[in-house]
């Protein structure tokens, strides 16, 4: 209805919502927004990469460091305050039993050492010359025997116990939480 | 000028070398460079020989597994057996809850503190390994527990810090 007054043709517009004059669905080529986004968001994406790749690298090129360990920290309470020991002086006697006692656990040490010593050697020795008779014997058994064994490693051994477990001890209950400080690079 | 700019020194004269004195300061040596912390090569070892081998010790009193770690390392040098490394593995920290016979409640009975050495040998003969176990064997302390095993990329891994980052960004790459 409106379209009367103008001298050219105009192609009629479906509704006034309809504020396009071309048809349903079509557009002039505009550099319009849908098309910025994507080449923006490309560019971000290599930047971002980039970024990532930079921190990589830094991050990788620091060597790893080891954990320290707290055995051999001394915590500053045992260096701060003046600790200082008074003991008593000895007498003479106490000093010199305590020089014999030394003494005798030097021997007593000696023999341990010297027991421990020649143990090994009887056992290289016996082990040597079973070897050797082996050897004599086949000499295929020689090579297996000469072999290292598969099985040995990895070998596990609590030490020995004070006294053995009482019988018909109930232990209570109770739960054990470890507390050891993470310490991270 | 001309005196002043003049750097020759004259061998024949008696006041040649007049001025040196860094030959007198006792020599220096290569600058410390702070060693990186890198994996040294594991030995697989041959058929008659085992490759690097941890002595692992475990136990709950620290002077006791230090004096054993230190018995074990003379005596390997004793018999002629390589020692890689001797270190120590980082204190793990325990706490110790259990439950009131009457009550509900959780108490705290202990904080003990886990400490671990390690002796790592190398080039361990197939014939004297029994021996040697042997002979450890017979001197362990109570208390101590030992562990022999083959060493392993893991092992060394697990004495360095982690890299939560580091992992992060690699997570995130992939």
């Amino acid at each position: 209805s409106c379209s009367s007054w103008l001298p050219q043709r105009v192609p009629l517009r479906g509704s006034h919502w309809q504020s396009s004059l071309l048809e349903l669905r079509t557009s002039l080529p505009v550099r319009a927004q849908p098309k910025k986004k994507k080449k923006v968001d490309v560019k971000k994406e290599q930047a971002q990469k980039e970024r990532m790749k930079k921190k990589l690298k830094k991050l990788e090129k620091a060597p790893p460091e080891l954990i320290p360990i707290e055995d051999f920290i001394t915590p500053l309470k045992y260096s701060e305050s003046n600790r200082v020991r008074s003991l008593p002086a000895l007498s003479p006697e106490e000093s010199e039993k305590r020089i014999l006692l030394l003494k005798k656990w030097c021997l007593f040490k000696q023999k341990q050492d010297e027991a421990e010593k020649k143990a090994i050697k009887t056992l290289v020795e016996s082990q040597q010359e079973a070897l050797k008779e082996l050897h004599l014997e086949s000499k295929e058994l020689y090579e297996a025997a000469i072999r290292r064994d598969e099985g040995l490693f990895p070998f596990e051994r609590d030490g020995p116990c004070h006294s053995p477990p009482l019988p018909g001890y109930d232990p209570p209950e109770g739960k054990c939480v470890d507390i050891t400080k993470v310490y991270t690079q | 000028d001309a005196l002043l700019g003049c750097h020759r020194s004259y061998r024949s004269r008696p006041t040649h070398g007049i001025g040196k004195f860094k030959y007198l300061l006792p020599k220096e040596g290569p600058k410390k460079r702070k060693e990186k912390v890198q994996m040294k090569e594991i030995d697989a070892g041959t058929e008659y020989q085992y490759g690097d081998v941890n002595i692992q010790m475990t136990s709950y009193d620290l002077c006791l597994v230090e004096h054993f770690a230190q018995y074990v390392h003379r005596l390997c040098n004793r018999l002629s057996i390589r020692v890689n490394e001797s270190y120590a593995m980082p204190t793990k920290t325990n706490e110790v809850l259990f439950m009131e016979e009457r009550g509900s409640k959780m108490q705290l009975d202990a904080v003990l503190t886990t400490h671990q050495r390690v002796v790592q040998i190398r080039g361990l003969s197939s014939t004297f390994a029994p021996v040697l176990l042997e002979i450890i064997q017979s001197s362990q302390p109570e208390g101590v527990h030992l562990l022999m095993k083959q060493h392993t990329e893991a092992d060394f891994k697990s004495r360095l810090k982690s890299r939560p980052e580091l992992e992060e960004l690699l997570a995130e790459m992939s």
